[in-house]
């Protein structure tokens, strides 16, 4: 029963919170950059208009791909809900971004392969954070269970804060926020046409748009562990941490992804590595 | 019992030997064919025995000859074929090798050896079980696989005799000696099984005869020479030690010291240049030369399996020493550097290649870490990798008999012409690194073994994010349209069939890795007091392996997944109101929905040309490997030096 209920919610409420942030995201950089800005369920009014229009797509393994990549998304967050083990939510999400690539890799089209490729490396940069990230949570709750994270006295924040730094720039790449928004961007001045989702539209757009919202909720979940012990706690960091994102986004331009690689390789294993090597002494 | 051990190790030797004999293809393919059956059906009957035999009761003579006198005739007989072809091949790193070990064989048989208190030359116990159930059955299929493929493959050739019986002869043979050597307890045995894979793999790599197959040949020769002697040597100092060649008493021996450890070191190199570990992968990738389903056995159920059993069989031995760490250390290296070796390659063969070296040194990190945990992931990981390499390299060799290249870049919208193969293969590459599949589900194991120390675990993240840059990226390629009304592709039934049976068992077996845990790999480590402490893994209601660390719900993550992708099939077929378009180019598109051509300079056609990034600047051969094989070479020495030190506990 508790199963079932958790479930429903991760359904239900990660769609709506997911739509929601994005709306908000919209309406503060907006703000940041001296606009007004759409209505915050502006998104839900978009998904709606993508559902509605024609199925177009240059050949059928796009519609698996992109309806594979939302039903990962979604059996991650529900296994979320249901704190579950998080190297095996971590894996069955992994199944969306890998069908994601295929199914840009699937058309004879060079956008969308440069943007196949780019979100490939963008899955090679911040993967490896990602598994460090859940063995700092193991080395200290003993678990990589989520349940264990919440039966944890203490913030893991005290403990791992080089590590959340790590998350934060895992969340920002996965989110493909600037200057990490290599394989498809949402700030239209620096994209050529669309990336990695060039050769989706209409409503197979709407399914991979959909699935966003679920992988944010997911990895915003993620960031809320880290201060699991009191919900006021958890909406600052991360509101915080949301509001930094989006001043990095609207401050940097897109690098290349060498840089990206190098960079994050370099800052993120220094800092994961420390933060691991003084838990382990 | 001593039937069993007849048809899984002599009768391959006898099938070999009469395929050699007989010409005709007919009679070879009806061998082939029922010696396959037989080893599968016999290493089936053997695991429904029970799970442990110690063989007590086998006959010790045949013909009046004891088989001990026989085996060592036969280890004679053979290093001297070995040190003939090496004098031919004018290669005096295989002379001195197997000439060192003839005069270290011959002064341990006459001055050293003593007879000790008698026991079975052979034991069987679940790790021996598994890997004859691989041999006999993958291998088997392989072999079956092989019949077609030579026919179209030798059409090629234009030869004037066939030289298929001598291929086949080895290939056989190859199965009775690996059998042998995971059933043999008798380290003398052991060592003779472990030269007759080196001797095979020779053979069958050399066997197109090309200036590079001669070349690749000998290199593979030498480097599992000196595995060879590393093994022998290892024997040797170990005799010298505890004073008996039995194998489970040197597993068994306890708090090891300095010098026993140095000689499990020696056993655990000897397992690397079996298993192409970092720096000896170049044979193993010089290995392509050699006919795809040569490829196919060496990497997937023989000699690569041969070197990662040997180091896990004497893993509990050093359990907890500092040789432990290191060969942790040895093996997440290999597993990143191989990794991002692939990631540089195009030609699909090599790919494989470096993906079977990487995932080996994942299993011998595991050996390393040498818990329950890692034990575990690493039996999986051998079973799991031995289905999917071995349909894998079955794939890639179908598709370069069809479209005439081995690049992945030429394999573009294979769908297209090979619907069958592709899906097939798209399923093997999405086995290698996604849910539910086995691979990940031992790769879920291997990261949580290794989250105590944590450098193996940032190799072991590092590289497990550059696998699936190599994988996802072919997966993607193979897909593309079909025009309506393309015709079917069309094969040899055998050929149809071993992919099929092959592709059928890795997604079933994925779906019974709790049952294979539970029924084979649990009730080992009754015998392994040395591991840790910890509890092993619990099966849980619902396939639910799981313990404090963590949690693989298996049934029901298979369950979802399957529906799910079975619905998005749905949905995909579903393509009434879907309408399809040529991709975006600008708007400047001609010709054929996906043919992806645009109006160029002059108004002509351009095709847009497509390729992947292959970053040879940053994981090219030429920039990783010479730095790659140094640091292997002075980990391996650290080793090594860090057991021979002293059985000081890390």
């Amino acid at each position: 029963m508790k199963i079932a209920l958790l479930t429903l919610a991760g359904l239900v409420l990660a769609p709506l919170a997911g739509g929601l942030l994005a709306g908000v995201d919209r309406k503060v950089t907006a703000w940041l950059q001296s606009r007004k800005g759409p209505p915050i369920i502006q998104p839900f009014y978009d998904l709606i208009k993508l559902f509605a229009k024609e199925k177009l797509a240059v050949n059928p393994w796009q519609v698996l791909c992109a309806w594979v990549y939302l039903m990962a998304a979604v059996f991650s967050v529900v296994l979320f809900f249901n704190q579950a083990d998080l190297l095996l939510l971590f894996f069955v999400q992994a199944v969306g971004a890998v069908f994601l690539v295929m199914g840009a890799l699937s058309v004879p089209s060079p956008y969308s392969q440069v943007g196949a490729q780019r979100e490939l490396l963008q899955v090679l940069t911040y993967e490896p954070l990602l598994m460090l990230v859940f063995v700092g949570i193991y080395q200290v709750t003993g678990s990589f269970r989520i349940s264990s994270v919440l039966d944890h006295p203490r913030p893991l924040l005290l403990e791992l804060p080089l590590l959340y730094l790590v998350l934060t720039y895992a969340l920002t790449i996965k989110l493909r926020k600037s200057p990490f928004d290599f394989s498809t961007s949402h700030h239209a001045h620096q994209e050529l046409v669309r990336g990695v989702l060039t050769e989706y539209s209409g409503p197979f757009l709407g399914l991979v748009e959909l699935a966003h919202w679920y992988e944010t909720v997911l990895i915003l979940g993620l960031c809320a562990l880290f201060w699991a012990t009191s919900v006021p706690g958890m909406a600052i960091l991360l509101g915080a941490t949301y509001f930094l994102e989006l001043l990095v986004d609207n401050t940097m331009a897109r690098m290349t992804w060498r840089w990206m690689l190098r960079y994050v390789w370099t800052v993120g294993l220094v800092l994961a590595f420390t933060n691991l090597l003084w838990l382990h002494l | 019992m001593s039937n069993l051990v007849l048809l899984l190790v002599v009768l391959p030797f006898v099938a070999a030997a009469a395929i050699y004999g007989l010409r005709a293809a007919a009679l070879r393919s009806g061998l082939v064919m029922l010696t396959g059956g037989v080893l599968a059906v016999a290493s089936v009957v053997l695991l429904a025995r029970g799970l442990e035999h110690d063989f007590t009761g086998l006959p010790t003579a045949v013909l009046g000859v004891a088989w001990d006198t026989l085996i060592t005739v036969a280890d004679f007989a053979l290093l001297g074929v070995i040190l003939l072809w090496g004098l031919r091949r004018k290669s005096a790193l295989v002379v001195l090798f197997t000439a060192a070990q003839l005069v270290l064989l011959a002064i341990f048989e006459r001055f050293v050896l003593e007879p000790g208190p008698a026991f079975a030359p052979l034991y069987a116990d679940s790790l021996s079980l598994i890997l004859v159930l691989i041999i006999s059955i993958v291998g088997s299929i392989i072999c079956i696989y092989g019949l077609p493929y030579m026919r179209i493959h030798e059409e090629h050739l234009a030869l004037r005799r066939s030289r298929q019986p001598e291929f086949f002869f080895y290939m056989i043979l190859f199965l009775g000696a690996m059998n042998g050597l995971v059933l043999a307890r008798n380290l003398l045995w052991f060592y003779f099984f472990f030269e007759v894979t080196t001797f095979c793999s020779f053979m069958l790599i050399q066997h197109d005869r090309t200036e590079e197959a001669i070349r690749n040949a000998t290199r593979a020769l030498w480097m599992n020479s000196l595995g060879g002697l590393a093994f022998l040597l290892g024997v040797v100092i170990a005799y010298g030690e505890l004073g008996t060649i039995d194998m489970l008493a040197v597993v068994q021996s306890g708090s090891p010291t300095g010098v026993l450890l140095g000689a499990l070191g020696l056993l655990a190199v000897a397992g690397f240049t079996k298993a192409a570990q970092l720096p000896f992968q170049s044979w193993l990738l010089g290995a392509m030369v050699a006919p795809t389903p040569v490829s196919a056995l060496l990497h997937s159920s023989t000699m690569v399996k041969a070197g990662v059993y040997v180091v896990l069989r004497f893993a509990p031995a050093f359990a907890g020493t500092a040789l432990s760490t290191g060969l942790a250390l040895c093996g997440g290296f290999t597993f990143l550097a191989c990794a991002a070796l692939a990631i540089g390659q195009s030609n699909g063969k090599r790919i494989l290649a470096y993906s079977t070296v990487s995932n080996l040194g994942l299993i011998l990190a595991c050996a390393g870490i040498n818990t329950k945990a890692a034990f575990t992931a690493a039996v999986l990981l051998i079973v799991f990798h031995a289905l999917s390499k071995g349909l894998l390299f079955l794939c890639v060799g179908s598709i370069e008999q069809e479209i005439g290249s081995r690049n992945v870049e030429d394999m573009r919208g294979l769908f297209h012409r090979m619907p069958r193969t592709a899906v097939i293969t798209i399923t093997g590459i999405l086995s290698m690194l996604l849910p539910p599949f086995g691979v990940l589900v031992s790769k879920w194991l291997a990261i949580q073994a290794a989250a105590e120390n944590i450098v193996v675990v940032t190799l072991v993240a590092l590289g497990s994010a550059l696998t699936v840059v190599y994988w996802a990226r072919w997966a993607g390629l193979l897909m593309g349209s079909r025009k309506a009304g393309a015709p079917w592709e069309s094969q040899p039934l055998l050929t149809r069939g071993a992919l099929a049976v092959l592709c059928g068992a890795v997604v079933v077996l994925s779906l019974l890795t709790p049952v294979v845990y539970g029924e084979l790999i649990l009730p080992m480590f009754a015998a392994m007091p040395a591991l840790d402490a910890a509890a092993p893994l619990e099966v849980g209601a619902g396939g639910v392996l799981g313990g404090p660390m963590g949690a693989f719900a298996v049934y029901p993550v298979f369950v979802v997944l399957v529906v799910g992708l079975l619905a998005a099939v749905l949905f995909m077929r579903r393509t009434g109101r879907t309408r399809y378009t040529h991709p975006y180019l600008s708007g400047i598109h001609v010709g054929e929905r996906d043919a992806g051509v645009f109006r160029g300079p002059m108004n002509l056609p351009v095709t847009a040309e497509l390729g992947n990034y292959y970053l040879a600047t940053i994981f090219g051969e030429a920039r990783l490997t010479r730095s790659a094989n140094l640091a292997a070479i002075v980990l391996i020495l650290l080793m090594m030096g860090l057991a021979m030190k002293g059985g000081v506990p890390s």
